[in-house]
């Protein structure tokens, strides 16, 4: 070997290893892909709710009966001035001030009367605009009075505020219902046929991506429903491997030989994508429960 | 930049992480075709300083040749010279002395015996310039199934492993595939240099030789012109 030699067989190492350790180098390799987005958890869900669900209150909230557009604070309450006058004087004594109460309280039959009258006559009570302000500052006056005296017994009733809002408002909250139309299910947690497509349908959601990883053995493989029995605990994850029932739907002569494979993706389906998420506590050990779970799993396509 | 690291990931063209990732018999491939692509690339440099200072010397020494006056006294100056063509020069001189020493002089068996001389001379001369040339030659015949006997290989054992792990999504397959190709990659680096350089260097050592067999002619011609002076003396 002369010295040409050996000097074309240090280039020749000195070469390669340069190239190769250029190759190596992740300069030389494409930029990595921009980070994505951490991905959302979007729950699509149609509905997973059971049929009583939330801790929902038995019965409908009461009825509030209490008027809620009051006159100015020195004007004494209409319904007040109603009951304190038994005559069906008009209740209103600024007209102008406050409009008619609409919004009548039903169960208050007492008050309505006037209130109802009011408005079919309002040329009547043309006049009595000025006369009515007249007997309201008397009837202050006189309550005021008989407050000062102290024994009036009306002095017991209180002070008015100038709120709608008196003693008669608490008649407006009623053990009754209203008339809103509620769900006569009985509270509490019962597996019903909803409450199952609904708790499949989450199971399905959830392992919709492995399911989506699996790969089809071969043709006719999708025409294969298999059983999958799931054993849960109640966290949602897995108490066991699980198990195919023996039984399929959709085998014929031509995708027999794929039943197994189609039982293996079926497993790994469940497996893959457990624990399950947000199934409802309550419908776990009830009877039909998702403690233990049937659902039929077919390749898509 | 985080660029000065070593690429050991299997989603990168990494060499060293496909090599890394290999089955010990590719690996051994990979090996070979590495070493093999050394010494091709050793042997192109070779022949690249050799073959170049070659022919300029070559050029200088006939020139030089033509020129001289006294063959003799020429001799005596290049007798120690190693280069192909003042070897075929020595040769014939030699042989030339070697005939004429005698007192008879057979003009037809000298002709032939300084043919036969420098042509031989010429001959081991171009052996000895196109030593491993066949290195060039074997490996770029050679590489390309050696890599692809590693592709094989590894795409055997690839396919056994979608056998054992029962799952045959691409994820499982890609990366033993990956590295078998990276074989074959190997021997296609190692092949196309030793396929170019051996037709290169085939032209250029057969320009030598054939510039080596005119010298040769042109010497015979003028000491078989002496001869017949010299015996007519």
């Amino acid at each position: 070997m002369t010295q040409r030699d050996g000097l074309g067989l240090g280039l020749a190492v000195v070469g390669h290893v340069a190239v190769f350790a250029l190759l190596s180098l992740a300069w030389t390799s494409a930029p990595p892909p921009p980070p994505q987005n951490k991905p959302i958890e979007v729950s699509l869900a149609d509905d997973v709710a059971l049929d009583q669900h939330a801790p929902a209150a038995p019965e409908p909230p009461a009825q509030s009966a209490a008027p809620e557009a009051g006159p100015p604070d020195d004007a004494p309450p209409p319904a007040k001035v109603a009951k304190v006058t038994p005559e069906p004087a008009p209740p209103k004594p600024q007209p102008e001030a406050a409009p008619p109460p609409k919004p009548a309280p039903k169960p208050v039959p007492a008050p309505k009367k006037p209130v109802a009258e009011k408005p079919d006559k309002p040329v009547k009570t043309k006049t009595p605009p000025a006369k009515a302000a007249a007997p309201a500052a008397k009837t202050e006056a006189k309550a005021t009075v008989a407050k000062a005296a102290g024994t009036n017994p009306k002095s017991t009733k209180p002070r008015p505020t100038g709120s709608l809002l008196d003693d008669d408002f608490r008649k407006g909250l009623t053990q009754a219902p209203s008339h809103a139309k509620v769900s006569q299910a009985a509270p509490g947690a019962t597996m019903d046929a909803k409450a199952t497509a609904d708790i499949g349908s989450a199971i399905q959601r959830q392992v919709q991506p492995c399911a989506n990883r699996q790969v089809i053995p071969g043709p006719g493989a999708a025409k294969i429903v298999a059983y999958v029995r799931l054993q849960l605990n109640r966290d949602g994850s897995l108490a066991a491997r699980p198990t195919i029932l023996p039984s399929h739907r959709g085998v014929d002569d031509d995708n027999r030989i794929y039943v197994d494979a189609v039982d293996r993706a079926a497993i790994a389906t469940f497996t893959g994508c457990a624990p399950l998420r947000g199934l409802p506590p309550e419908l776990y050990d009830v009877p039909r429960g998702w403690k233990v779970f049937i659902l039929t799993y077919h390749m898509p396509g | 930049m985080t660029g000065f690291m070593l690429n050991t990931d299997a989603t990168t063209l990494s060499p060293i992480a496909l090599f890394l990732q290999a089955d010990w018999v590719v690996k051994t491939v990979m090996i070979g075709l590495m070493l093999a692509s050394v010494a091709t690339w050793a042997v192109i440099l070779g022949f690249l300083f050799k073959l170049g200072s070659t022919r300029r010397q070559i050029t200088r020494f006939e020139r030089d040749f033509w020129k001289a006056e006294d063959i003799d006294a020429f001799h005596r100056v290049e007798s120690e010279n190693t280069l192909p063509i003042a070897r075929v020069f020595t040769a014939g001189v030699a042989e030339w002395r070697r005939s004429t020493a005698g007192g008879h002089v057979d003009r037809e068996g000298t002709r032939e015996r300084l043919a036969t001389a420098m042509g031989s001379a010429v001959a081991s001369e171009i052996d000895t310039l196109s030593d491993r040339l066949n290195i060039l030659a074997t490996v770029g015949a050679v590489a390309p199934f050696v890599g692809l006997f590693g592709t094989v290989w590894g795409i055997m054992r690839s396919f056994t492993g979608i056998a054992a792990a029962q799952n045959t999504s691409l994820a499982v397959v890609a990366p033993g595939i990956a590295e078998a190709l990276f074989a074959t990659a190997l021997g296609l680096f190692a092949a196309i240099p030793a396929v170019i350089a051996y037709n290169r260097f085939s032209h250029s050592i057969n320009r030598i030789e054939a510039r080596l067999n005119r010298f040769a002619d042109a010497f015979h011609a003028t000491l078989s012109r002496q001869l017949e002076v010299e015996v007519r003396r």
